[in-house]
């Protein structure tokens, strides 16, 4: 009776055993194909349960999600033969099952091998084919346009693979071009700093100049004034003396000398040397003021 | 697991996984394959009721201990009731609020769940909880190439957020990775099309917007269902080699505002000050017309008002005038009078110095003869000449106060 259990244990295993080898998973993330005995026979298997023959068909899964190629940087030479680092990276996905396990066996770092041989070659072509200026800037979506399209032909025939995007991260200059570059920066930056300064003295100049212009021609327009006014004054003060003195010339000048002379010996200590037959004196010595 | 545990069946699942290479839960999956579970595991209790049941009855309770059959059989449902509990229980869980949940029905997806409490039958189902709000960001900082040929050090932060979280999971090995490829290749593109110039002044809002939508259209290419929601461009600035020449330019920038404003400082001071004297100069020539003016009409007046009473009496208005001056100006002075016909008056000069240098003010000689013989002119001489030397310094002193 043992025996029979012991039988009953084994069938349930082996049941459970084909069973299990009978059935299989494909993940959403995942492409997959049925082989029998090494002959394709189910390229596409869509994901969810499926089943096979046990030990007669096998299933090969690859990754079906996008898949990222990530190339070590590699010097390019553009047309004008100047030298550029340039790190690319490239997002391909199985697109043909079939023919990416023909062409691959499956092996993703072969077919990234494949791939990133063939991705370093168009580069190459089209770097050599545009100048600097073109990679780095004007053209760079032509470039990886151009890229995508002509590898796709080639990867989706025979590697089974589409590609989604090349891009180009790094373009550098080597490093001893770097140098040049830097000291080219160095020297347009001295220039406009040369310029400013430059521009600010100019400037500050041309302030000061017209501050002391203006300060000349403001203190000459203002003589000019006074001059007049001092004029108009001594032109009124002259009429108004003619206009006075002339109704009687000779007395004013008479009282004009007596002040005059008050004035010239107003007591400075001056000698004044006389004799004593002046006017003044006509008494001093002669009561009578006899004339002389 | 719920088959593992009535027998300890478990030591018969090794040897599958061992000889199967495939994952666990795939291996698992195949397990609970059929749909109709529950009758599979009838049917499975079934079996195992013989199996026990039966090794229990030949052995005579042997095999499950002192229990009868029947104890068995209730006690292997009862297991079996547990693992299926346990089972059902595990297949519980929770979203949050900031997550969804795909899932993956026999590795097939099926549906996005929501935040709340979730129940999907585990083993056969497999969920990936996927935040959906936090903000997820990339740092990026970088030397690069710009349009002109410069060489600028940008530094670039991107925010994202997982929109899609099915795409997330599963059209992308690594989205993660993809972002972080993409923003590079992204920010050197926008640079590279740039100057440096505006890279580094007023283009960089710009340049944000531009790396933002350029990445953005990136991630939609590779549907990595990854939103992108900010990029900002922390810094960007001169490489450090040339860091001084632009800091240089930035100085010369300062220099030139501050030789310009000390210009127009000094420009400042100095034109209102020449207005002011320009003020000055106008107002100092008015007050002298006003001056003059007034002046002659003083001295107009004045003469008018002595010419009226003049012509009155003129012979003795005259005399008086005259006196009156010379009586004033010779008593203000030193007087010499000479009475010598024909005399050589420059002999009497050094007289005249005498006396002034002598400072005494009062007049020295005011007697109506003066002769002086030619010694003691010459003594005279020779005092005023030692006086002139004697004092001239403290003259000059004096002279200056």
């Amino acid at each position: 009776m043992s025996t029979k259990a012991l039988f009953s244990i084994i069938l349930a295993g082996v049941i459970i055993l084909v069973a299990s080898k009978s059935v299989y998973i494909v993940k959403e993330t995942e492409r997959a194909v049925k082989l029998q005995f090494g002959e394709i026979v189910e390229p596409d298997i869509k994901p969810g349960l499926s089943f096979k023959i046990p030990f007669v068909n096998t299933i090969r899964k690859f990754d079906g999600r996008v898949l990222t190629l990530d190339s070590r940087p590699q010097a390019f030479l553009t047309i004008e033969k100047k030298r550029l680092i340039v790190d690319a990276f490239l997002k391909w996905k199985i697109n043909s099952v079939e023919t990416y396990y023909t062409a691959t066996s499956g092996d993703e770092f072969r077919a990234a091998d494949l791939l990133s041989a063939r991705v370093e070659n168009e580069l190459r072509n089209q770097f050599g084919a545009r100048t600097l200026n073109e990679v780095v800037s004007g053209e760079r979506d032509e470039v990886m346009t151009e890229v995508i399209r002509r590898l796709n032909e080639v990867a989706s025939k025979e590697l089974g693979v589409s590609i989604i995007d090349v891009r180009v991260k790094r373009v550098e200059l080597p490093p001893e071009v770097s140098n040049s570059v830097y000291e080219r920066m160095r020297t347009e930056r001295e220039r406009e700093a040369r310029e400013l300064r430059s521009r600010g003295f100019e400037l500050a100049e041309g302030i000061r100049a017209d501050a002391d212009r203006q300060k000349t021609v403001l203190v000459a327009e203002a003589y000019r004034e006074s001059e007049g006014l001092r004029g108009e004054g001594d032109a009124s003060a002259a009429a108004i003396y003619a206009n006075a003195y002339s109704k009687d010339s000779e007395f004013y000048s008479f009282t004009r000398s007596l002040k005059a002379y008050t004035e010239a010996f107003s007591g400075n200590g001056d000698v004044m040397l006389l004799k004593p037959d002046s006017e003044f004196f006509k008494y001093l010595s002669n009561s009578a003021g006899a004339e002389k | 697991m719920a088959w593992n545990e009535p027998g300890g069946n478990g030591n018969g699942q090794d040897p599958w996984g061992g000889g199967d290479k495939r994952n666990d839960k795939g291996n698992r999956g195949n397990d609970q394959g059929p749909p109709d579970l529950d009758e599979a595991l009838r049917k499975l209790q079934d079996r195992l009721n013989d199996l026990f049941g039966g090794s229990g009855k030949k052995s005579g309770g042997g095999g499950g201990g002192s229990s009868p059959a029947g104890g068995s059989s209730a006690f292997i449902w009862v297991v079996l009731a547990v693992a299926v509990l346990a089972w059902g229980g595990m297949g519980f869980y929770t979203v949050d609020q900031q997550e969804r949940g795909v899932v993956l029905t026999l590795g097939k997806y099926s549906e996005t769940v929501n935040p709340g409490l979730q129940w999907n039958p585990p083993l056969i189902d497999e969920v990936s909880i996927v935040n959906t709000t936090r903000v997820r960001s990339h740092d990026h900082q970088a030397l690069m190439l710009t349009e002109d040929e410069n060489i600028v050090d940008v530094a670039v932060t991107a925010q994202y957020v997982v929109a899609d979280p099915k795409a997330y999971e599963l059209s992308v090995r690594d989205p993660d990775g993809s972002l972080s490829n993409a923003a590079e290749s992204a920010l050197r593109h926008v640079v590279g099309s740039s100057e440096m110039h505006s890279i580094l002044t007023e283009g960089r809002e710009t340049l944000a917007i531009q790396v933002q939508e350029r990445l953005q259209r990136y991630m939609s290419d590779y549907n990595t269902g990854i939103s992108i929601t900010q990029v900002n461009i922390k810094n960007a600035q001169a490489p450090s080699q040339v860091q001084d020449a632009f800091d240089d330019v930035i100085k010369a920038r300062e220099d030139e505002q501050r030789v310009k404003n000390e210009a127009q400082s000094y420009a400042n001071g100095v034109v209102p000050e020449a207005r002011g004297k320009a003020q000055r100069m106008l107002e100092e020539a008015s007050a002298y017309r006003e001056q003059v003016v007034s002046k002659a009409e003083g001295e107009s007046k004045r003469f008018t008002a002595l010419l009226t009473e003049y012509e009155k009496a003129p012979d003795v208005t005259r005399e008086r005038l005259y006196l009156d001056t010379m009586q004033e100006v010779l008593a203000k002075n030193a007087k010499v009078l000479i009475d010598v016909e024909g005399g050589n008056n420059m002999m009497y000069l050094p007289v005249d110095k005498l006396i002034q240098n002598n400072g005494s003010r009062q007049p020295a000689v005011t007697s109506g003869n003066l002769r002086l013989d030619d010694q003691s002119l010459r003594s005279v001489t020779n005092q005023v000449v030692d006086q002139i030397r004697q004092s001239q310094a403290t003259t000059r002193r004096e002279g200056r106060q």
